[in-house]
């Protein structure tokens, strides 16, 4: 690395100057602003269309801690966002591996293939698949003659969010830990064999530690992005049946924007941002803990 | 070369998709012309409300005004054009905003000042929501009560904001070319629940694995507006005595939630998983009977204009006259956005006295809707007598009860409470405590209080 | 042979795979040629029966999804552009610049990619009503124009530069604003191309904000008029066939072409997070 300096034009400085104080600038009006109104929010009983504003201490607290639907909605997306995040990285490392081995071709034809759900409109793709899990002309029951009402069941309801959810965005992982496997130093892999490591144990003590920055970028944004997803809920199930698809996210617009309880609202939605900061931080323990 | 081919398939593509939209730039644009006749030679309109088209609104300068509707919106938009012909320089755009997410829309279309819509339906479980933004109307109000007596239910500080232009209630609706095929007569139309358990049995269907393929009753996604007031019949108000609390939880509410599952899972006369929708198993002709208020009316009519249907009104338990058969509720007429300009409002306030004093507006909304008038005296024109509901549950209105402008909590909890029992399995007394208790939380924040009390035979 | 069977076994498996991914997709393009009666059928077929492009031609006349596609695009390229800009300028200061409380602003842009929509919107919702904003394009774009997420992966670019490439600019007596356009944005390509992708994705999928913010019918962007559709005409699944096919297929034909760079940029972004 060439020697750190200390800023010496005039050009540098104004250059810094307009950066950073934009950033600043910014960052204030759309985040700290909006944080500090949504902290001070949650202690108001607050309906903006007749303005109500009135503090009540802790109560939305209360009432959220003690509300079923609140913890149902916690439950179901820690469930979505865990269940979600493992099939995609697991599906996406498995196809990426499989796409990477040397007896493959086609690459391309496969890759593009796997991506293309990725890059479709979700509330698109939401609706399509609403009608795939239609219980009388659903394409599902009918290819695998089954006779069930998926989005109507309690069994059944959040796993098909889950599936098409899936189905969606594995192909992202799989792009992202193929050019992580194109990176990796093939010397590696030589040594390995020199070594008579089996294809399992290279991949286990080779690949994998040598994909954890991947892994980590993959895991981490995936977590972050289910941790708000609300489309699926929205489009197929509005949250039911009775209140088995209600993911956190879901709550906060139907509370705020069908309820208008916008305290209500912002209680919860702060729970979601400490939910957030929390599964980040374990998955940077569990992935990255034995990085620098 | 693959590439070249590729390119020019999604030029083609967008071409056509360009090609075909050109043509498709409708409506709306027409601006109105200066209008400088004000007598117009018209004849005034109405009993006490009363309107005289021989004047200049807006001083004849051109205007615009947008209407946001959710439904039916043909049928808005020929009372506009009606008005917009003796008007011809205003332009009334209405604006169909669907259902899911009217009432997200609306409140922030009407901070919008002149730039929202200057009118806008109302339905009367968001009414909590909207008044802050709604401009009285500029009409004697012992006109309006005198015309429209439900009127004075929506007499708020002495004045009224919106009011019903038409009452509606749950009736059954029946496929008549299913019911013959199942070799019934007008003579079976059920008149206790029990004939209605038998006639449904007799339509239902299964194959030789007994799977249903078609359903007697079906109630699929309207479980909760079927719900409420059916347990008037059961025994129970819906609000406790000080009209404050929900009795979604008591006894006769448990009862009618019971019976209706009862209904699928007891008699199988229907089944959860047959069809999402109700309404469209209908349409599919699927199912040979729903349960829907007036305005399937004008749904069947857009939606199935060739499904053959009879309505009968709810049955009993015993066939004799109830305490109540059901509930009611009004359609509201439009209200006038507060902060639109004082020329759109002078507009808006000029329409809705003509949607009022108009007899030719009233009844085709009565007509269309399904609905009964709310203007007393078509009461008994000729050309409503003969509607569905009027034959239906004309006769018997006053045995219906007005639960009052119900926040929409109420059905939105006890859609939950439903799907909870028929899907999820949940005991029903769990599922309706927790409605109830989600329920008066909302109505103490919507400081809600019930009419039930203003019902003629409350005290039976 | 080992070999051999291995090799089967993985065509068959990815093969699949595939089917499963591309089949949706085609079932919804056939599906959009059927009559309502068809579709709704107790009796179901892949293939349309009596094909018809009714569906297509009655979208068109109640329902303009071509102008809210080009809407979409627009409001996408406008805010990726934006954040593309907005990402390089504070990467490059932040990853090049020595200076006091720099880790503290980059500590601090790491912990806004936390931040959920559900805690902005309500305030956001807020601000801009009381500012007057709705049914603006400045109300889409403005508050997305700005990303952690791309700060992020830009300082992770421009720490890859050379520290001697911008030195010798430096010294030939180009000033910073020259040297951040001339050189420094020209050598980030591939984060660049990265950080577009992502974003694009992203406005082209934002749901909840346009629907509160746009009412005009003529600014609706995609995803927001599929909504409308289908609460306006919610038994005409036909229709819903044909609006989904005609959000959907532009996008697919479009990210085919351009594959290449797709996933060149995607990568470029992610390995070296």
């Amino acid at each position: 690395m060439f020697k750190r300096r200390p800023l010496q034009s005039k050009s540098e400085i104004w250059m810094r100057n307009i950066a950073m104080g934009f950033l600043i600038i910014y960052m204030t009006i759309f985040l700290i602003i909006p944080v500090v109104i949504v902290i001070a929010g949650s202690f108001h009983q607050w309906n903006p269309l007749n303005q109500t504003y009135n503090w009540i201490g802790l109560d939305n607290y209360v009432r959220m801690f003690s509300y079923p639907t609140f913890w149902q909605s916690m439950a179901n997306t820690v469930i979505f966002c865990v269940v979600v995040v493992f099939f995609r990285v697991l599906l996406g490392l498995a196809i990426a591996y499989a796409l990477n081995s040397k007896l493959m071709k086609h690459k391309t034809l496969f890759r593009t293939i796997f991506y293309m759900p990725t890059v479709t409109p979700l509330v698109a793709v939401a609706y399509v698949w609403k009608i795939m899990y239609n219980p009388q002309f659903g394409l599902i029951d009918n290819i695998f003659g089954l006779d069930i009402n998926w989005l109507f069941d309690s069994n059944f309801a959040l796993p098909a969010l889950m599936v098409m959810t899936i189905w969606k965005d594995f192909g992202y992982a799989v792009i992202l830990f193929l050019s992580g496997l194109l990176s990796l130093p093939s010397d590696c892999y030589e040594s390995a064999s020199i070594d008579g490591a089996n294809a399992w144990q290279t991949f286990r003590y080779i690949t994998l530690p040598l994909l954890k920055p991947t892994m980590l970028f993959v895991v981490v944004t995936s977590i972050i992005s289910y941790l708000q997803a609300y489309v699926p809920v929205l489009v197929m199930t509005t949250g039911g049946p009775g209140t088995s698809t209600y993911l956190s996210s879901y709550l906060v617009y139907d509370q705020a924007f069908k309820q208008y309880n916008f305290g209500f609202a912002s209680a919860i939605s702060l729970f979601i941002l400490v939910l957030t900061a929390l599964f980040t931080v374990i998955s940077f323990k569990v992935t990255g803990a034995n990085e620098s | 070369m693959k590439r070249f081919l590729s390119f020019c398939l999604a030029l083609i593509l967008v071409l056509s998709l360009a090609g075909c939209s050109g043509g498709g730039n409708t409506a709306g644009t027409s601006q109105g012309t200066q209008d400088t006749q004000a007598d117009k030679g018209l004849e005034i309109m109405g009993d006490n409300v009363t309107y005289d088209p021989n004047h200049l609104v807006n001083n004849g300068e051109p205007i615009t005004i947008d209407w946001w509707v959710w439904a039916t919106e043909d049928m808005f938009r020929s009372i506009a054009e009606a008005y917009q012909e003796i008007h011809p320089n205003v332009t009334i755009n209405v604006i169909n905003n669907p259902w899911d997410g009217f009432f997200t829309k609306l409140p922030l279309a009407l901070q919008r000042d002149e730039e929202g819509p200057t009118l806008f339906n109302i339905h009367n479980s968001y009414e909590h929501l909207l008044l802050n933004y709604i401009e009285p109307y500029d009409i004697s109000t012992d006109d309006l009560i005198a015309d429209y007596p439900s009127a004075s239910t929506h007499l708020m500080n002495g004045n009224i904001y919106y009011m019903d232009y038409g009452l509606s209630t749950g009736m059954f609706y029946y496929n008549k070319d299913l019911w013959a095929e199942a070799g019934l007569t007008d003579d079976d139309i059920p008149k206790t629940w029990n004939e209605f358990i038998e006639v449904a049995q007799k339509l239902t269907k299964f194959d030789e694995n007994g799977n249903m393929i078609q359903a007697g009753y079906n109630y699929n996604n309207y479980f909760n507006s079927t719900v409420i007031g059916l347990n008037y019949q059961f025994g129970d108000n819906l609000f406790s005595a000080d009209g404050k609390e929900s009795l979604v939880d008591g006894d006769g509410m448990k009862d009618a939630a019971s019976f209706l599952i009862d209904l699928y899972e007891k008699y199988h006369v229907g089944d959860k998983d047959f069809g999402t929708n109700y309404d469209q198993s209908f349409y599919q002709g699927q199912s040979a009977m729903v349960f829907a208020w007036g305005f399937f009316v004008g749904n069947l009519a857009t939606n199935a204009p060739d499904i053959n249907y009879g309505t009968f009104e709810i049955p009993t338990q015993d066939g004799k006259t109830p305490y109540a058969y059901y509930r009611y509720n009004g359609e509201s007429t439009p209200g006038i956005n507060k902060n639109a300009t004082d020329a759109q409002k002078e507009v808006a306030q000029d329409f809705i006295r003509f949607f009022l004093a108009s007899d030719d507006v009233q009844i085709k909304l009565s007509q269309d809707g399904g609905l009964i008038p709310a203007k007393s005296s078509l009461m008994e024109a000729p050309e409503l007598k003969d509607t569905p509901i009027v034959k239906t549950v004309g006769p018997h209105i006053d045995r219906y009860i007005w639960p009052g402008a119900m926040p929409s909590t109420v059905e939105n909890n006890l859609k939950i409470a439903g799907e909870d029992i028929l899907y999820n399995g949940k005991d029903a007394d769990d599922a309706l405590k927790t409605a109830a208790d989600t329920i008066d939380i909302d109505l103490a924040n919507a400081d809600f209080t019930s009419s039930e009390s203003l019902y003629a035979y409350y005290e039976e | 042979m080992k070999h051999k069977v291995l090799k089967t076994a993985l065509y068959v498996v990815l093969a699949l795979v595939g089917v499963i991914t591309v089949f949706p997709f085609v079932w919804m393009v056939l599906s959009s040629f059927k009559t309502n009666g068809e579709i709704q059928s107790i009796v179901q077929t892949l293939l349309p029966q009596e094909p018809t492009t009714d569906n297509y031609m009655n979208l068109q006349q109640t329902f303009d999804f071509l102008r809210y596609f080009m809407n979409s695009i627009f409001i996408a390229v406008a805010v990726t552009v934006l954040v593309i800009y907005t990402s390089c300028l504070c990467g490059y200061v932040l990853g090049k610049y020595q200076f006091k409380g720099k880790n503290i602003i980059f500590g601090f842009v790491m912990m806004t990619m936390m931040v959920p929509w559900s805690v902005t919107i309500i305030p956001r919702y807020t601000m801009f009503m009381e500012a007057g904003l709705q049914d603006t394009y400045i109300s889409l774009i403005l508050p997305v124009m700005v990303s952690g997420f791309g700060i992020f992966m830009m300082k992770q670019n421009m720490e890859s530069i050379p520290d001697e490439l911008i030195e010798a600019a430096r010294m030939d007596g180009s000033n910073e604003f020259q040297t951040f356009h001339k050189l420094v944005l020209p050598l980030c390509k591939n984060g660049i191309s990265a950080i577009a992708i992502f974003q694009f994705l992203w406005v082209w999928e934002d749901y909840l904000w346009p629907y509160l913010m746009i009412d005009s019918e003529e600014k609706q962007l995609l995803a927001v008029g599929l909504t409308l559709f289908n609460g306006r005409y919610s038994t005409d699944y036909g229709g819903l066939f044909a609006a989904t096919t005609i959000s959907i297929l532009p996008v697919i034909i479009v990210y085919v072409i351009f594959q290449k760079r797709f996933v060149a940029g995607v990568a470029a972004g992610a390995v070296k997070g």
